[in-house]
């Protein structure tokens, strides 16, 4: 399998009762690229992504991540792997301040007399230190995350994705609910991570936020792979005649 | 540039330790129980009595020991109405052991703490591996508690306690009452778990986001199990200082507990849905329900109002904390928001 591709998924078919929702699925996710993924309702590109994150175990198709098959019969397989997907109902603390959030599940700690304690100190520098490096706007990690805006919550939740080592970030809709100056910054902070080395898929309806900053587009249509084009040489127009139409030559 | 400028540095983290310490939640029932209390002191010369301000302490100190254990739980996202059936029962048993078994008061104690850590395991297995709901799951095992009181003191009880026993709740620490003293450290030790250490972080993540909690890997049925324990071995404490206060081993003993310990943590600023408590907060809960009902006595208004001052007091916390959430506000209540 090619080395170039951060991803790369095979003939992924998936069927929920008599719901054919993906047939055999190609997908190509070079290294360092933003690769938009869209498509109508239930053309299928969040079940593409969750036999990705392995949430979703595909009926047929192979998944190779960096070059390796990839058997990922949950998240927990998929985040070894390097990679995170970010929901658009997200899995954040609202009650908890950022660093908390974005040290969940792997907290630094000290053990005085057999207690674990948390080294608050240590995980209060680190998120602080990368937040300043993603470039993320949030004032103190002692903030808590409930008096926070949709974005930043959003941005919380790529900080810890980032701080586990992600090299592949899911995003499903990250900007369908914020407004368009907090969308912008994401967006922004997005083709950041992507200049870092970051590889990304972005599920979004808003065609126009894959044109801005994504490098290529691939469109689903009834659970099949209709094209992929490159950003630079296509038209608003050329993305939505594939969502609507499908494939021009309508082979299989 | 005058000489009041002063370090900023300094300043500004002892404001943010300040901050920190009285989280907006706390500030709002520490400013109510400052409020009372200077009204309190202005208006009553009995309430201002050293020996006064002692005694609402001391009548506070059980019911706070307990509620730090429900504020544990109820942060979790979950309710211990157990609590006084397991005090009542620890503390009996504690006396049966003296009694009958012919042990150390001491080891007594140690037995009757053992029993509620046990009833609290018990719960916490129910609630974590068999995922029975924690409201009327507790509810239950309180009757079987209760019961099982009853059926191994045959509801007699055991007068005149050895000051082994009693010490805890009539005991003095220099001039200091012991059971007040055990409070601050109960206290203590609580904010500390669940501020500091991973376990109280957990018992937040769990409260706050379930789902969530369990996406990460962590293991949720163990930190349940270990949350109910300690509410159980809370509630044994309770009730073994409550049987040193009264004296006697009364079957009966610890009834009539959980409301103001409920009280105590809702007032506290607890929010109901879980996620959000402080100790702190549950201990000014506790202080506002001891004033409310020291009030009473010391300006000889009738004393069986405090049922009524209590209830109402519950209610006014639940719909702060509705008004704080967003769930509440004037057009709903109006009935404008149509």
């Amino acid at each position: 399998m090619s080395i170039e591709h951060a991803v790369e998924m095979r003939g992924i078919s998936k069927r929920f009762g008599t719901v054919q929702a993906l047939n055999g699925v190609d997908l190509e996710l070079r290294r360092g690229e933003l690769l938009g993924l869209v498509g109508d309702n239930a053309a299928g590109k969040s079940t593409l992504m969750k036999t990705l994150y392995g949430s979703v175990i595909p009926d047929a198709g192979e998944i190779f991540v960096e070059g390796q098959k990839a058997a990922l019969r949950n998240p927990r397989d998929a985040q070894a792997l390097g990679l995170a997907m970010i929901y658009q109902d997200l899995a954040v603390f609202n009650n908890l301040d950022v660093a908390a959030n974005v040290f969940t599940g792997r907290e630094y700690t000290r053990r005085v007399l057999g207690i674990t304690f948390l080294d608050k100190k240590r995980m209060y520098n680190e998120s602080e230190a990368l937040l300043s490096r993603l470039r993320i706007n949030i004032s103190s990690p002692k903030l808590l995350v409930e008096r926070m805006s949709g974005g930043q919550r959003q941005m919380v939740a790529v900080a810890r994705a980032i701080g586990f080592d992600a090299t592949i970030l899911i995003m499903d809709e990250p900007t369908a609910a914020l407004g368009v100056k907090e969308a912008n910054t994401l967006l922004d902070l997005m083709s950041e991570l992507r200049d870092q080395g970051i590889s990304i898929i972005l599920i979004t309806h808003r065609i126009s936020d894959v044109l801005s900053i994504g490098d290529r587009v691939m469109v689903l249509k009834g659970g099949e792979r209709q094209g992929v084009l490159n950003v630079e040489d296509s038209t608003l127009e050329d993305v939505e005649y594939l969502i609507v139409r499908g494939r021009p030559d309508g082979s299989g | 540039m005058t000489a009041n400028q002063t370090p900023p540095t300094r300043v500004e983290s002892a404001r943010a330790r300040v901050r920190e310490l009285m989280a907006p939640r706390e500030s709002g029932v520490f400013l109510a129980l400052v409020i009372f209390f200077v009204v309190m002191y202005t208006v009553s010369p009995i309430f201002r009595r050293p020996f006064n301000l002692i005694t609402i302490l001391r009548q506070i100190s059980v019911t706070s020991i307990v509620a730090m254990g429900q504020t544990l739980v109820i942060v979790s996202g979950a309710f211990d109405l157990s609590q006084g059936s397991i005090a009542g029962l620890a503390a009996m048993v504690t006396a049966k052991l003296w009694k009958n078994a012919g042990l150390d008061p001491p080891i007594a104690i140690i037995g009757g703490l053992g029993v509620g850590v046990l009833c609290g395991f018990l719960n916490g297995v129910l609630a974590a591996r068999f995922r029975l709901h924690p409201i009327v799951m507790t509810l239950a095992t309180g009757a079987v508690f209760l019961g099982v009181n009853f059926y191994i003191t045959r509801g007699e009880s055991i007068i005149g306690l050895p000051d082994g026993l009693t010490w805890l709740g009539r005991g003095l620490i220099g001039p200091v009452p012991a059971l007040i003293v055990l409070m601050f450290i109960v206290a203590f030790l609580m904010h500390v778990l669940l501020t500091r250490t991973l376990f109280g972080l957990r018992v937040r993540m769990i409260g706050g986001n379930l789902k969530a909690s369990q996406d990460v890997g962590m293991n949720v049925e163990r930190i349940r199990v270990g949350i109910f324990t300690l509410s159980g071995f809370l509630s044994a404490l309770g009730g073994i200082v409550l049987l040193g206060r009264v004296g006697n081993a009364l079957p009966q003993i610890g009834q009539g507990l959980l409301f103001p310990v409920v009280t105590a943590a809702i007032v506290g600023g607890t929010l109901l849905t879980g996620g959000v408590g402080s100790m702190a907060g549950t201990l000014i809960g506790a202080a506002i329900m001891g004033i409310a009902r020291n009030s009473l006595v010391v300006l000889q208004l009738n004393i069986y109002l405090q049922d009524i001052v209590q209830g109402m007091l519950v209610v006014v916390a639940l719909l702060i904390d509705q008004f704080r959430r967003g769930e509440l506000n004037w057009r709903i209540i109006l009935g404008r928001d149509r």
